[in-house]
């Protein structure tokens, strides 16, 4: 974007809502002429209506306004009346910043118009240091797709992008399409009636992607290197034969699937033995009998089959699978109804703990029942194979041990992600391999080859994996998110799942990677900042090589060029800003929001003297929940003291230590940092952000008592966004704390 | 707005919870055009009135601040709350949809300063905690409210009350004479997000709710624990005592072929999360008992049962409660059954009883295009006609997690629609 | 152990569910419980069951043929219906309860002395001699089941009663002679006797 030669700053005070009333709205606009330094201040009785826009807008067409603090309500309110996108563009919160929380009544009146008069202070400084983002627009990007894996969630992902007109590029590493569905007789119906197996329909679907044009089909292939960035990756694909073919894609969906648990690791449930088999085993007698009676290896004809649920999952010894994984009840109930359906006089039986058939699958539990198979809960606790198996069990309704013979019995084991290398293993390895372990070096070399992607990313190979070795998401909100920007997973190397999840699973993945590639296109960032055009670049000349913004950034990010400085990709950058937080020399940016955007706001707040028995606290407010739970509060018109001063910012992660230490240092008698929860069941949305601040403030003591402060002066809160009734809780303690401590002694040195 | 905006290159999704508000996004953040359409006056669903979430034992609200704000950034994607579709006609790629928009009294130019509300003093029962409190007839609905505009109840318009919220408003946003309007669209495909319902608990004749003091539905409940909700987030009775020792009910109309034939699979989840909300609260005074069938803690939520197991104050008891009677002294329901592990008979004494009830389609029992093809109990399968989709828990009964996947993928579904539309126009 | 046992502990050999769904009426039902246990607590004598019907099903599935065939679980039920109304597989439990009973006792294996078995015996005997229930030989039979001195003791119990029903004119002392039947005879017998063949036929006692 073209921003006019020179900027024109401007500023509008509002006073409707109240503001008018409770506030000296002619006093704000003084202060943001003479102290803000605003070349043209305007009040209005409602800003936000089609009148108060228009003027703004015409003050932006007609008089080359640039930047402009709108001093009204907070930011997240009324944000499409206030969208100005040529403009930078700041918010000083009066209304439930201000007149919403402080106390009712005169005896407040000079706290109140004290705390207005600073956020039009802070809002003015802030946009003096801000850039309209012009975004990071390439002149050509791939939007071409890889889907790696060509099993039933890597066709369906391919055949979706296909479909909705995009390129693709589909890498199997077997000599046909198709993966673990071409072992299956029949699937589970995925619609109603929900009554009988469904053919499978895995041939069909892999004949559909190779006659699409727009799919083109690597066999016998796998990923040997993956490098660049969403828009430009470019990734090489080997054949078995040795040839190496290179793709420039923009995207990818990584559909690697599952494999199933080892059968041999359970030898307590027969496991090994002969007519004892997992239910991959049973796929393949029901193929090999045709739609005849279903005979064992020994060519016997099964008149009387046990299934075995859970087999080697659900574990709480620490031996086995600890998870469920999802679809083994109903695909036992499936290979059931394969003997019911072929003979109703076999003996079916299912052995189960819970019978995990959510939603339709009830229907096709009963419609199994109606056939014929029994079900039994028990928990089995020896199977012997053989000729004649026996399942030993303890039946749970009958509460006593009993056992059942039959010609074979069916473990239903549970799925392995294939999600290449753990991180945590391939850090470790590199750590060891640079230090010059020969060992690992070796070790190294192996990671590499059961790597999925071979990401040449200085964080690892691979996608991050989360419990259990799933590449899944951890947001509940946001099941596609991973910590590689434009790289998703889809199916069961995501989490555990059935046929019919892995077809939505597949379709969704292959929309999100759509989405990668027009984000780039358009210079944006990716979930959960889509709209942003802002990215962050550094001045080099400043840097000192540490490493930290590499390190610490989430979502890997930054690599490091030839001579080691920091090599930043925009396109797999979420803009949370974890890097500047961590830059000691502060040589990390982004347009509209750095540490000059934050720090001059906190150096605008007038620190009045410690005889005037006036605490100013600072909080640092992730904009995502403890910002919105501040407000919350003002909404609800609870009210907090009027000492603190508070900045949205757009995660704990990006808050550089520099902010406080000037704070300090300029007067304020503390600091409230207010971030997402952090730990395994971490709410942060770019993952470590509030953890490192956490980690970087259990530092900050030791600058404390340099500066002769106490440490109580600087707080790290977990803050969730329903917390509103406990952020004012927290505040109003904090500052009773502050008082009880006494006035900062730094005041006057700022 | 005019009919001319949209096209058959637009995307109509229907439904403003977390399912619609994903489909509409993601397709609007693949650079499609999107309308939004809710019934109700804020966008947020049913998701925005838990508490928590299971398994993570977040906020809902958080995905929700996300979304709102991917979407007020969002110039592709438009909004029109108090709308529900009337009619549809035409075919994949060039459907004519009829809407119509309920007044909600107030304008854009409201600022949402709470005027009207303070000035009016009828109150109806407030919606956002299932009537378990009132709210006064001039509300926001919620605090995470989008758009952030008051509602004036219809019940006050035409009435001394409603004229009294008129003149509070300084922003001249009250328009008591606004009417319902009709507007015609054409979209080329059609994302039905619907949602659910919980199932009518006073249909379990047994169970008593609504006869019986203190038996709550698990969505009550819910709302129970939420410290913005009626009772501040205490697990406070309608007599004022503080419920320790709770029961939880599963399968309250799921499974049954008397009520849904479904498995609502949200609801071992449900239960298992809100013995942590009897914990929070009580500590290790609580006690939690669950009635089951089967604990379908699917997939990954394995691990989350094994921790509810582990809790000692938390009971597991597989059993389909047969009746609940009142204890006129105590004023606790009474739970009769029997333990079918081992047949141990019960009348076991609770505080409080949560009814862990199923979900319905919301479209149960609505006029829906003839084109919808629904299934046996009425989740949207898709359409004849090939262009409409179900998405979330309007197509299955799914979690919140599923429900986003599920979205995502019907929004590529539609997008893949216009996409065709539109190669096909341009050959 | 009658013949009829027999043949059918040799026809169904380990089956017993199979046993169940071909000669119990309803029987085919039992493989759609699902083990909520609703049904067992519904039941208003429950506490008066060793096994209620959930258990039951879960034992016929279990191939325990002898317990539950032996069982006077089935015989408590008096048909009030709360499991039907209540079960969420709509299987007709009363039905399969009386099913159940009068499988076991026609294989001869129901227990002995079980009240309501040797009630219903008497009624039905009481029934077929002429198509009508002599209420008075009905009840005296029954006072008497016990013994003599017990029968004494039940008749003068119910004097009061019986006295009150003859001056309401609702007990005709002279029934006690034989009482009237219906008017075909012959025909009722050959009905009982068809109908009986039919079931034998289907519950496999045909000869």
């Amino acid at each position: 974007m073209n921003a006019p030669a020179t900027p024109k700053y401007a500023a509008y005070v509002c006073s409707g809502c109240g503001i008018g009333d409770k506030l000296d709205v002619p006093t704000l606009e003084k202060i943001a002429q003479k102290e803000g330094k605003m070349a043209l201040v305007k009040s209005h009785p409602f800003l936000c209506n089609a009148e108060g826009v228009q003027m703004i807008r015409d003050d932006i067409a007609n008089d080359g306004v640039t930047h402009l603090c709108i001093a009204a309500c907070s930011r997240r309110a009324k944000a499409e009346a206030f969208s100005f996108p040529t403009a930078a563009v700041s918010r000083a919160n009066l209304r439930e910043g201000v007149i919403w929380v402080v106390a009712e009544g005169s005896e407040h009146d000079e706290v109140r118009q004290e705390m207005a008069e600073d956020y039009v202070r802070m809002g003015c400084a802030e946009v003096k240091k801000m850039k309209v983002p012009g975004g990071n627009v390439k002149e050509s990007s791939s939007k071409k797709i890889l889907v790696v894996g060509g099993g039933l969630s890597g066709m369906t992902a391919a055949l979706a992008a296909a479909e909705a007109g995009y390129e693709v590029a589909l890498v199997e590493k077997s000599g046909a399409l198709g993966g673990f569905a071409t072992n299956l007789w029949k699937r589970v119906p995925f619609a109603a009636p929900y009554a009988d197996a469904q053919p499978v329909g895995a041939a069909e679907l892999a004949a559909k992607v190779s006659a699409n044009p727009k799919i083109k089909v690597h066999l016998n292939s796998t990923v040997t290197e993956t490098a660049g960035a969403p828009g430009r990756f470019a990734v090489k694909i080997a054949q078995e034969s040795g040839s190496v073919a290179e793709e420039l894609c923009g995207s990818i969906v990584q559909a690697t699937g599952f494999t199933t648990y080892d059968i041999n690791k359970l030898p307590e449930l027969g496991g090994g033995q002969a007519n004892v088999v997992d239910q991959a085993g049973l796929e393949a007698l029901a193929k090999a009998a045709d739609g005849g009676p279903i005979k064992r290896a020994d060519g016997k004809e099964v008149k009387s089959v046990v299934f075995v649920q859970c087999a080697g999952q659900r574990d709480t010894t620490g031996q086995h699978l600890a998870y469920c994984s999802g679809h083994c009840c109903a695909t036992s109930i499936k290979q059931a109804t394969y003997f019911k359906d072929q003979n109703p006089d076999i003996d079916t039986v299912v052995m189960y703990q819970d019978l995990r058939v959510p939603g339709m699958g009830e229907d096709f539990y009963r419609s199994a029942q109606d056939k014929g198979v029994i079900f039994t809960k028990g928990k089995a606790s020896k199977v012997t194979g053989g000729d004649g198996c026996k399942v030993d069990f303890k039946d749970l309704i009958l509460n006593e041990g009993a056992s059942i013979d039959a010609d074979l019995v069916v473990l239903a084991t549970g799925q392995v992600p294939n999600a290449g290398v753990n991180l945590d293993e391939w850090t470790a390895t590199v750590t060891a391999a640079e230090s010059g372990d020969e060992a690992a070096k070796i070790k190294k070399g192996e990671l590499q080859k059961i790597s999925v992607l071979n990401l040449d990313y200085r964080q690892g190979p691979d996608m991050p994996q989360f419990k259990y070795g799933f590449a899944d998401s951890h947001f509940i909100c946001f099941p596609y998110e991973t910590r590689r920007t434009g790289i998703y997973a889809a199916g069961p190397t995501r989490r555990p799942m059935d046929m019919l999840q892995a077809t939505e699973d597949a379709t969704g993945a292959a929309l999100k990677a759509i989405q990668a590639v027009e984000n780039v296109e358009k210079g944006r960032a990716a979930h959960p900042r889509a709209w942003d055009l802002s990215f962050p670049t550094a001045r080099l000349e400043g840097c000192t090589q540490c490493k930290r913004c590499t390190v610490e950034c989430p979502f890997g990010a930054i690599d490091e060029d030839e001579k080691r400085f920091p090599k930043f990709n925009e396109e797999r950058c979420r803009r949370c800003g974890t890097c500047m937080g961590a830059c000691p020399v502060r040589v990390i940016s982004f347009e509209n929001y750095s540490c000059d955007t934050v720090g001059m706001q906190i150096k605008a707040v007038n620190i009045p003297d410690e005889f005037e028995e006036k605490p100013r606290i600072l909080i640092l407010a992730c904009e995502n929940d403890a910002y919105p739970a501040l407000d919350m509060a003002g909404i609800q018109r609870l009210s907090y003291s009027a000492f603190v001063r508070a900045i949205p910012v757009r995660c704990l992660g990006s808050v550089n230590t520099i902010w406080i230490t000037d704070a300090l240092n300029s007067g304020y008698d503390g600091v409230m940092m207010m971030g997402c929860k952090k730990g395994d069941d971490y709410q942060c949305h770019f993952v470590k952000g509030s953890e490192m601040a956490f980690y970087r403030m259990s530092k900050i003591d030791d600058t404390l008592k340099q500066l002769g402060l106490e440490t109580e002066r600087v707080q790290t809160l977990e803050v969730a966004i329903t917390d509103n009734a406990r952020v004012v809780k927290l505040i109003n303690e904090y500052v009773d704390q502050i008082k009880e401590i006494g006035l900062s002694p730094m005041k006057g040195f700022g | 707005m005019s009919a001319s905006i949209a096209t058959s290159q637009t995307i109509l999704v229907v439904g403003g919870g977390i399912s619609g508000m994903t489909a509409a996004l993601e397709a609007a953040e693949c650079g499609k055009q999107v309308i939004l359409a809710e019934k109700l006056p804020t966008l947020g669903g049913r998701t925005a009135l838990l508490y928590r979430y299971f398994p993570k034992m977040c906020h809902p609200t958080c995905g929700l601040e996300i979304n709102l704000k991917r979407l007020k950034g969002n110039p592709k994607l438009r909004v029109m709350t108090m709308t529900e579709v009337a009619a549809v006609s035409g075919s994949r790629g060039d459907y004519t949809v009829t809407l119509k928009v309920k007044p909600r009294y107030v304008t854009e130019a409201c600022t949402a300063c709470g005027d009207c509300g303070n000035a009016v003093s009828a109150e109806i029962p407030n919606p956002a905690n299932y009537g378990l409190d009132r709210i006064k007839a001039a509300y926001l609905p919620h605090g995470m409210a989008y758009p952030q505009r008051y509602v004036i109840d219809p019940t006050i318009v035409g009435t001394p009350e409603g004229e009294k919220a008129k003149a509070a408003c300084k922003a001249g946003a009250v328009d008591l004479a606004m009417q319902e309007e009709t507007v015609e669209l054409k979209v080329g495909s059609v994302v039905w997000a619907t949602g659910w319902r919980p199932y009518d608990a006073a249909k379990i004749q047994p169970y008593g709710y609504g006869r019986i003091p203190n038996v709550v539905t698990s969505l009550e409940f819910e709302r129970m624990a939420d410290p913005h909700g009626p009772t501040s987030g205490r697990l406070l009775r309608a007599d004022g005592k503080e419920a320790k020792n709770v029961a939880f009910i599963q399968c309250a109309g799921s499974r049954d072929e008397n009520h849904l034939r479904h498995c609502s699979r949200i609801c071992c989840m449900a239960s298992l999360k809100q013995t942590h909300y009897v914990r929070e609260a009580c500590g290790e005074e609580g006690k939690s008992t669950i009635y089951y069938i089967d604990i379908r803690a699917i997939d990954r939520f394995e691990d989350f049962y094994q921790s509810v197991q582990n809790d000692p104050t938390v009971t597991f008891v597989k059993s389909k409660v047969a009746r609940i009677a009142f204890n006129e002294q105590t004023g606790n329901p009474v739970l009769h059954g029997v333990d079918t592990e081992g047949y141990k008979r019960y009348a076991t004494e609770h505080d409080l009883v949560v009814l862990a009830v199923g979900m319905e389609p919301e479209v149960t029992g609505v006029k829906l295009p003839e084109d919808i093809v629904l299934d046996s109990s009425n989740f949207i399968e898709g359409s004849k006609s090939g262009g409409m989709f179900g998405a979330g828990s309007a197509a299955s009964p799914l979690d919140v997690n599923r429900s986003v996947q599920s979205a995502t993928a019907a929004s590529l579904k539609a997008i893949q629609v216009i996409h065709k539309t539109a190669s096909t126009e341009a050959a | 152990m009658t013949t009829a046992n027999q043949t059918a502990i040799a026809k169904y050999k380990n089956s017993f569910l199979k046993e169940v769904e071909a000669n119990v009426e309803e029987g085919h039902w039992v493989r759609m419980c699902m083990q909520c246990g609703v049904c067992a607590g519904s039941c208003p004598l429950g506490n008066a069951w060793a096994h209620p019907p959930q258990e039951l099903f879960m034992m016929i599935r279990a191939g325990k043929r002898e317990e539950v065939l032996a069982s006077d679980s089935m015989w408590m039920c008096t048909s009030c219906y709360n499991c039907i109304v209540r079960c969420p597989r709509k299987l007709p439990i009363t039905h399969i309860m009386h099913g159940l009973a009068n499988y076991a006792h026609r294989l001869g294996i129901a227990p002995k002395g079980q009240p309501t078995r040797e009630t219903a015996t008497l009624f039905w005997n009481n029934l077929i001699k002429k198509g009508r229930v002599n209420e008075l030989t009905f009840s005296l039979a029954l006072y008497f089941k016990d013994g003599f001195v017990q029968g004494i003791k039940n008749a003068l119990n119910m004097q009061a009663v019986g006295l009150g029903l003859v001056k309401a004119r609702r007990l005709n002392p002279m029934e006690i002679l034989g009482g009237h039947g219906v008017k075909d005879q012959a025909g009722f017998k050959a009905m009982i006797e068809k109908a009986r063949q039919i079931e034998d036929r289907k519950k496999g006692f045909a000869k």
